[in-house]
């Protein structure tokens, strides 16, 4: 009878030393970068909100404390294993999420789902299944460019919590799904003429969207874009006020918790979506230049991680997660300084917001995974 | 290339996100560059915009309806007050702003901060309401100040006057500010600290029509509080303007001659119900609502044994005394125990169940039949009735017409009486029924509690031979920009007493002779006018606030009723009077009774 014990051991020690390999991969710069942005955003909340009840800047505290730690419960765990499960992942949450949502929006007509001490909106946490489900999806594909019948498929696995969303009058969300999808398009190879093609779709259904789904305040928020000055208390109202808070702020600004506009309540979701107006107007253009570069740092980060993955499924999952990052980042800062429609897309991991900081950070999350793992996955 | 054989090759697909990821460094500087211009190349523009970006909400409130008589005399009015207020953004030192303004407006600091810091949780911009009803000195002095004080501003807002002072106080009813607690309940949803709310009478009752909707604006005002521009404007909308059906010449008639006499007096239309006067006395003031008490004033209003905040003619409750043979007569009546022939002898005192019972005419009357026993109001014949009838049956008939219950006026706090019976007692009193306290009642007396709209109501009914009237005081209400005016009807309310109408008549003869024919009511007696009434002498409990139940420790006096109706036939207006301390019968109530009748035919005859 052999004895386990010896047979096992030297197992042991060489699964231990892979953790330990893993451990030591991990892209702690990334990481650092992370918290670094999300402290900017906790000491803006504070500027923003301290005269509220609710003390949203310690909820954010807990909230990236939590998103913290659901980030390394997330990287002990292969993305290999996300992916092969991805379509049982998104069987399991996508339905019962939609059908929340349905309930949701049928009963409450809200697109929250509400525990005793904080709210989370499914329709976040979902672009991270639809990440794992398009790499899953993309892995295969090695054709140089890209075909129709991928398109279909991939679309097809994405309508349907697209279709909810939109179904939902949250034009924001449903927008930070275009830039995932359109992501693994890109790396698949959308050609050009493909492009324009899917332009022209895109130009249709939104004509269709336009006539038949947005609601009247949804139209107007984007005629106002065009014409912030025709309805100046009305829609327009918020992005002059916000175009005025940032370009009072000057070069640095009225001081931290000094900002009129923000403190004497004329932005509009000060410490949520227009936060950044609150660090353009109290810190100035250097503010704005600091959280730049700190997103730049990130974004970079993130981009240039495609080198350090060896499989394709890992390049899409990075790229998608820094594709669905970069472009919440650029809306929201259009947003604020009047360049794109007030749509309520949260400046990530600088707005107050456990949803959006929590997919965020499974979203890097799975970023990290895939660089720790980039060796050891032959 | 020797990864290619262990990894497939990917370049092609990391090139295109290095792409991907150049737009985005593009992206970025040029949203740098973009941010550059507004917030360096434009700065003073925005600059500007921003020291003129100071938002003001100021509420607009809503004037509160007019309360008209109805003939259009206007019982409570609007005038104008000015109001001193608070910005905290404004304020950067509070302890010397508290200081300087209590000199300036002569208020204690201490008390000018207590009333600040109530409002802590409103937003900063947000005037705080420190000082009322501002004297124009006090209004020039402010002014004079403005640059030295940011934080102190003037407000303007309607406010309620009664030009009558006192006239028809109860009626109207006075206004309060709400408390905080009731801020927070459910029922004053809309409303801030510092609202007024009606709290008693029709301030109260059609709190809801009278109230209308507060207006506002929110004007962006620069640094030092100069208004630069209107945001947005809505404007108040006054409440309902409501017609009462109070007649003022009746009603100033009424309390002049109540003047300085404890009690109540009510006129009602006696075929619909309306209320022409009601009156009671002592009285108050409600412009000292409005205006803040002095202390001292408000502590002798609430500790004055009086109580001039009660409106006696729905609460007060005293023993119907003699008037509550009406209702002995008509049972008697109706069951055929009596008839109008029926007599009994009256020699100034019985005995009944082996107690002593007296007549109030100790010399007695002799033999008494229905219409003399209620012309002179005999006791003996009506214990006898009484005793025949039994207390089931008395309470059953009192009830009927119109006792123990409250009569459905549009006035809050109407206390309902009350009608003893054997089951009451045991309830209340746990005690049997005595048999001799049958005889009381009789006459009016023993726990029986009435309040003297009750008795206007209960000889309307018998006036209209057993229709019963709701009395209610609102005659219509009109939106004050439409002029459009609603009447109010007011469904009687469904009793059918069920008496035979003979029996009506024939009590209704008593009455007219108890006036007419040198009865008990002689006194209100008017040449070619048929009036018809009922005296009463009663003793009371002397607590009116006391509840249902009489308390035998309390103190009794002798007060004086009088109701009655005018004309016999096709009957048009009821008169109660009460007067407490009056002495015997209609010795002082009748009177009274009569001047009212005299000037209600006047009027309307």
């Amino acid at each position: 009878m052999p004895l386990p014990w010896p047979g096992n051991y030297s197992n042991f020690i060489e699964r231990n030393m892979i953790d330990r390999r893993l451990l030591s991969n991990i892209d702690w710069i990334l990481i650092a970068l992370l918290l670094w942005n999300s402290a900017l955003g906790v000491v803006f909340i504070y500027s923003s909100s301290h005269y509220l009840p609710g003390n949203f800047y310690l909820r954010q505290v807990i909230w990236i404390v939590l998103s913290l730690i659901a980030l390394f419960l997330f990287i002990m765990v292969d993305y290999k294993n996300f992916l092969t499960y991805s379509l049982h992942l998104y069987i399991v949450f996508v339905f019962p999420l939609a059908g929340m949502l349905i309930f949701g929006k049928l009963v409450a007509r809200e697109s929250w789902i509400r525990f005793p001490f904080f709210q989370i909106q499914p329709s976040e946490l979902i672009k991270i299944i639809m990440i794992l489900l398009l790499a899953q999806i993309f892995s295969e594909y090695k054709d140089r460019y890209f075909s129709w019948n991928k398109l279909l498929l991939s679309g097809g696995a994405v309508s349907l919590p697209i279709l909810l969303v939109v179904l939902q009058p949250d034009l924001g969300t449903t927008l930070t799904y275009v830039p995932i999808i359109l992501a693994a398009l890109i790396l698949a190879g959308f050609s050009r003429k493909n492009f324009i093609l899917l332009l022209i779709l895109a130009l249709i259904l939104a004509l269709g969207v336009w006539n038949f789904f947005l609601k009247e305040y949804q139209k107007q928020r984007i005629i106002t874009l065009i014409n912030p000055l025709q309805d100046p208390l009305g829609t327009g109202y918020h992005i002059l006020q916000s175009k005025i808070a940032i370009g009072s702020g000057g070069f640095l600004g009225k001081g931290y918790k000094k900002g009129t506009q923000s403190q004497l309540r004329f932005l509009p979701a000060r410490h949520t979506d227009f936060v950044f107006s609150v660090i353009g107007e109290e810190f100035g253009y250097a503010g704005v230049i600091v959280v730049f570069l700190s997103y730049f740092l990130l974004l970079s980060r993130l981009f240039r991680s495609v080198d350090k993955s060896r499989d394709r499924a890992g390049i899409y999952i990075i790229f998608m997660v820094a594709m669905m990052i970069a472009f919440q980042f650029f809306v929201n800062v259009m947003m604020v300084i009047g360049l794109f429609p007030v749509i309520g897309i949260p400046l990530p991991f600088l707005s107050y917001g456990g949803s959006s900081l929590l997919t965020n950070y499974l979203a890097v999350s799975l970023v990290l995974n895939v660089k720790m793992r980039r060796f050891v996955n032959v | 290339m020797k990864n290619s054989k262990i990894y497939e090759d990917l370049s092609l697909i990391k090139k295109r996100s290095l792409k991907v990821f150049l737009l985005v460094e593009i992206l970025l500087v040029a949203l740098a560059i973009y941010f550059w211009k507004i917030q360096i190349v434009d700065h003073d523009k925005y600059w500007h915009q921003s020291e003129a970006n100071r938002i003001r909400e100021v509420i607009l409130p809503a004037p509160r309806g007019l309360i008209k008589d109805r003939d259009g005399k206007i019982l409570a009015d609007n005038i104008a007050s000015f109001k001193a207020s608070f910005i905290r953004e404004n304020c950067e030192n509070f302890d010397l702003f508290s200081l300087r303004v209590s000199r300036l407006l002569n208020i204690q600091e201490n008390i000018l901060k207590e009333r600040i810091r109530k409002y802590k949780s409103w937003p900063q911009f947000k005037p705080i309401v420190f000082e009322d009803n501002l004297s124009l000195k006090e209004v020039s002095l402010i002014e004079g100040r403005k640059l030295e004080f940011p934080e102190l501003v003037l407000q303007t807002e309607p406010k309620r006057f009664y030009p009558g002072d006192t006239f028809a106080a109860h009626t109207i009813g006075y206004l309060q500010e709400l408390s905080e607690e009731e801020i927070k309940s459910s029922l004053h949803k809309e409303r801030r600290l510092g609202d007024l709310v009606g709290r008693r009478g029709i301030e109260k009752m059609y709190d809801n029509l009278l109230r209308g909707q507060d207006g506002y604006y929110v004007e962006t005002v620069d640094s030092l509080g100069r208004h630069i521009g209107m945001l947005e404007k809505r404007d108040p909308i006054q409440g309902y303007t409501l017609r009462l059906t109070i007649d003022s010449e009746l009603q100033a008639k009424a309390e002049e001659l109540l003047g300085g006499k404890e009690g109540a007096a009510v006129i009602l239309n006696a075929q619909n119900g309306q209320v022409l006067a009601l009156a009671s006395y002592p009285t108050f003031d409600p412009n000292k609502f409005i205006n803040l008490f002095s202390p001292e004033e408000w502590q002798d209003l609430i500790n004055n044994p009086e109580f001039p905040l009660e409106n006696r003619a729905i609460r007060g409750l005293y023993a119907p005394g003699s008037v509550f043979k009406l209702v002995i007569a008509l049972g008697g009546l109706d069951s055929n125990l009596i008839a109008q022939n029926t007599s009994f002898f009256c020699s100034g005192s019985t005995r009944i169940y082996n107690q002593p019972f007296a007549c109030w005419r100790g010399g007695g009357h002799g033999w008494t039949n229905l219409f003399n026993a209620i012309r002179n109001s005999c006791n003996i014949y009506f214990y006898n009735v009484g005793k025949r009838l039994g207390i089931e049956e008395i309470a059953s008939y009192a009830k009927k017409l119109g006792y123990g219950s409250r009569t459905g006026i549009d006035l809050t706090g109407e206390k309902e009486g009350l009608v003893p019976s054997p089951e009451w007692k045991k309830k209340v009193k746990d005690a049997p029924w005595f048999l001799g306290e049958t005889i009381s009642v009789s006459i009016g007396q023993g726990p029986l509690l009435v309040t003297p709209l009750q008795i206007a109501v209960h000889t309307a009914l018998i006036a209209n031979r057993g229709v019963m009237v709701t009395p209610h005081i609102l005659k219509s209400y009109q939106d004050p920009d439409t002029k459009e005016e609603k009447e109010v009807h007011f469904s009687p309310k469904s009793i059918n007493p069920g008496i035979k109408s003979s029996a009506y008549e024939k009590v209704i003869r008593g009455m007219w002779g108890a006036v007419n024919n040198e009865g008990t009511a002689r006194l209100a007696k008017i040449q070619g006018y048929d009036v018809c009434a009922k005296t009463g002498s009663t003793q009371v409990v002397n607590s009116i606030k006391g509840g249902k139940e009489p308390n035998p420790e309390d103190e009794l006096k002798t007060h004086s009723w009088f109701t009655g109706f005018a004309p016999q036939n096709n009957p048009r207006v009821v008169v109660t009077v009460i007067v407490e301390f009056g002495g015997m019968g209609g010795a002082s109530a009748a009177p009274l009774a009569r001047k009212l009748f005299e000037l209600y035919r006047k009027k309307y005859d």
